[in-house]
């Protein structure tokens, strides 16, 4: 994505399933706003491969977005989806609304740890329960990067951060336990650096009906790589220098930190600090799904005299 | 993993739940008595509410509790949602989808909500916002009438937008009102207050609900405009009149949406636009111009009144009371009534005071909003009076004392 830049007119898009480049076309020939080494290209392309691959209904499967860097995949995904900037945090509430009032559509959520985890944990906790029939992106950078690198409810321990600028020692809150605690049926967790999982998940989660919360690890190299490496506390690593000031260490430095479910299990607590557990955690049928309960209700209720 | 294997999807104009007019939507046509908040449920519901998002607060519970029962009779959704945030956040979602949609909530609520009702208005989601206005600051007495929060429904959330605010000051205007703020919200896709408070709320008194032939009259109906007006979807000016036209509001799940539903100024269109000046005008002005079209006044006995009583709301019950007194005793008054109290009928009352001695505004509250505004309008030539009253109704003798006072 790096050598995008300008784009001429006779110049043929590089994206497969974008016609042209719509940012380019708002904001002056930009083709999008991601900073060298961000994860959000790879997302954005991803989700618009699998949303043209699938032949989805764009008036059925509305995109709701949360505030956040990934605000501006918006400009970047499928074009012909219809896609809602929600407030921050609110993402799910209002795709709460969208579901209820029209249960054939299936809105697909994207937010992040901060809009997620942080100020809407609230109402991520209550879809999950509610079981609605959507699916939830958890973009995880571990820092709230659009307003400049301050530290987030998942940055790791000992990270610095422009509000824990000596170390982070916050407990770090993990989306997917609290989906699996509040009851999301099908709970899965994977890295951009593992895009055939993502489309693995993402396909799943379009036939599950039920939420499912599907978490994404995405690097930040501005805010959160450049300030960070040895104050992790990670031993063994095979990237070179202190930090993470580029694209591929952060690459690299996510595979070297995630660990598959399986053999998470057979490691302890203190072995799995600021480690990412990767995989599928819950995918479960057997239960109601909100919105086809609610149906049931109405009818009892309308031919009930 | 075969492909092709969703589970199959209806188009969204096959939902049946959204357009269909159930029988059960209205009731028998007569007298019926009723709880204030009940009267608004039902004049919502006659007004073609699909979808109800809520969260208990004291004293608008009845108002979650009577829908709770009603919506899934006619096919309608009615939620409770984790707290007012999601509760208004689902209303502007099923706004967005087609529904016709409500939320009801009191001052503490109200706090918590601006936040999205300052979305809204940039968005230009048609919703009704029923506040049954409670004691404050803070939780204060929960089951007392206090209009204190006249202003912060002006005012409320960030940025600059007009809002409509309607005043009922009996149950049979809950339900008549609400039905106008359905269409008023159809029509000018903005923000539109009901405020009842506590104690109407919780009156009970008699209404009578009209056939359902002429309730499907007074209603507007969402729809969709014509597929060749599919471009314009946000209000513009027109420009061979300094009007502002406002198209019927998007449905997502059909063409007549943006692909982009941003919340920054943006052109009729709903792209962002580097002019924010035209989108703040537009959001401004669709209601200022359109003054004449909303508001709504009541006169009594004001042909040859020196003193004027302005007021909205309950406490215009015990102006009528004092005024058939004090026009036996012999004193020259009238009462000019609020029915729409934003926007502020700044012509009319300008008018209205030109030969006035003084005005005196009864409200259930210490700062006096309206009187403010009046004091604004008149420019402070003609004393205004306020009569301040908090959690308490206003007796006629409070009133009538200040008659006499100011005719000496």
């Amino acid at each position: 994505m790096a050598d995008i830049g300008r784009m001429l007119p006779n110049e043929k898009p590089e994206h497969p399933y974008v016609p042209f480049s719509y940012a380019g076309s708002m904001f002056g020939n930009f083709a999008t706003r991601f900073c060298s080494g961000c994860g959000y290209g790879i997302i954005g392309q991803l989700f618009t491969k699998i949303f043209e691959d699938e032949k989805l209904d764009p008036h059925l499967y509305p995109t709701i977005i949360g505030i956040g860097c990934y605000s501006q995949l918006l400009l970047i995904v499928h074009t012909q989806s219809q896609k809602i900037l929600a407030l921050h945090g609110r993402a799910p509430a209002l795709a709460t609304g969208i579901k209820m009032a029209n249960p054939n559509m299936k809105p697909i959520i994207f937010s992040g740890d901060g809009d997620c985890l942080g100020i809407g944990g609230n109402h991520f906790i209550h879809l999950c329960r509610r079981n609605l029939d959507c699916v939830i992106f958890i973009f995880n950078n571990s820092i709230y990067a659009m307003t400049g690198g301050q530290g987030a409810p998942t940055t790791l321990f000992g990270a610095q951060s422009t509000t824990t600028p000596y170390k982070m020692f916050e407990n770090r809150s993990d989306g997917v336990k609290l989906a699996l605690a509040a009851g999301a049926t099908y709970v899965a967790r994977t890295t951009v650096a593992h895009p055939r999982t993502f489309m693995k998940y993402f396909k799943k989660a379009l036939q599950h009906k039920g939420t499912s919360v599907i978490e994404v690890i995405t690097p930040c190299v501005t805010y959160f790589g450049r300030k960070n490496l040895n104050s992790l506390g990670v031993e063994n690593t095979e990237i070179e220098g202190e930090k993470m000031d580029t694209g591929q260490k952060m690459i690299d430095w996510i595979k070297q930190n995630t660990i598959r479910r399986n053999q998470a299990n057979l490691m302890t607590e203190d072995q799995l600090l600021n480690k990412y557990v990767i995989g599928e955690f819950r995918y479960q049928t057997d239960k109601p799904e909100y919105s086809d309960e609610y149906i049931k209700i109405q009818k009892f209720a309308m031919e009930e005299k | 993993m075969k492909k092709n294997n969703q589970p199959k999807r209806l188009k969204p104009n096959e939902v049946e739940s959204v357009s269909k007019v159930n029988s059960k939507r209205f009731l028998t046509p007569g007298k019926h008595l009723m709880m204030g908040n009940v009267a608004m449920s039902e004049g919502a519901l006659s007004a073609g509410l699909n979808y109800f998002g809520g969260y208990p607060i004291t004293p608008s519970t009845e108002v979650i509790e009577h829908l709770a029962v009603r919506m899934p009779q006619v096919g309608g959704v009615c939620m409770q949602m984790e707290d007012e945030l999601a509760s208004i956040n689902s209303v502007i979602g099923a706004s967005l989808v087609g529904a016709k949609a409500m939320t009801a909530t009191s001052g503490p609520g109200l706090s918590l909500m601006v936040e999205t009702i300052s979305m809204a208005a940039n968005l230009e989601v048609p919703f009704v916002f029923c506040d049954v206005q409670r004691n404050g600051p803070g939780t204060g007495f929960v089951t007392e009438p206090h209009h204190n929060d006249i202003g912060l429904v002006r005012f409320s959330g960030n940025g600059e937008f007009q809002v409509i605010a309607l005043a009922p000051m009996s149950c049979q205007e809950l339900f008549d009102l609400t039905i106008t703020a359905f269409n008023y919200a159809e029509l000018y896709r903005c923000p539109v207050f009901i405020l009842s408070d506590a104690y109407l709320g919780h009156l009970h008194e008699v209404v009578t609900i009209p056939t359902k032939e002429e309730i499907l009259n007074r209603v507007i109906q969402r729809e969709l405009p014509p597929s060749d007006e599919y471009v314009k979807k946000f209000t513009y000016k027109d420009d061979n009149s300094d009007n502002f036209i406002i198209p019927k509001p998007p449905q997502m799940g059909t063409d007549y949406c943006p692909g982009l539903l941003l919340h920054q100024p943006h052109n009729y269109e709903g792209l962002p636009t580097p002019k924010p000046m035209q989108f703040i005008e537009a959001i401004m002005d669709k209601i200022n111009k359109n003054k004449d079209n909303i508001c709504i006044t009541e006169s009594y006995k004001l042909e040859d009144a020196e003193i004027i009583i302005i007021a909205y709301g309950l406490p215009v019950r015990a102006s009528y009371r004092a005024v058939d007194i004090a026009r036996k005793e012999g004193f020259k008054v009238g009462i000019f009534r609020l029915v729409t109290v934003w926007p502020f009928p700044d012509k009319e009352v300008k008018q209205l005071v030109k030969d006035a001695k003084a005005i005196i505004v009864p409200e259930l509250n210490y700062t006096g909003y309206i009187a403010e505004q009046v004091e604004r309008v008149t420019k402070l030539e003609i004393p205004v009076i306020k009569i301040p009253k908090v959690c308490d109704f206003h007796h006629p003798d409070d009133i009538l004392k200040v008659i006499k006072e100011v005719d000496k």
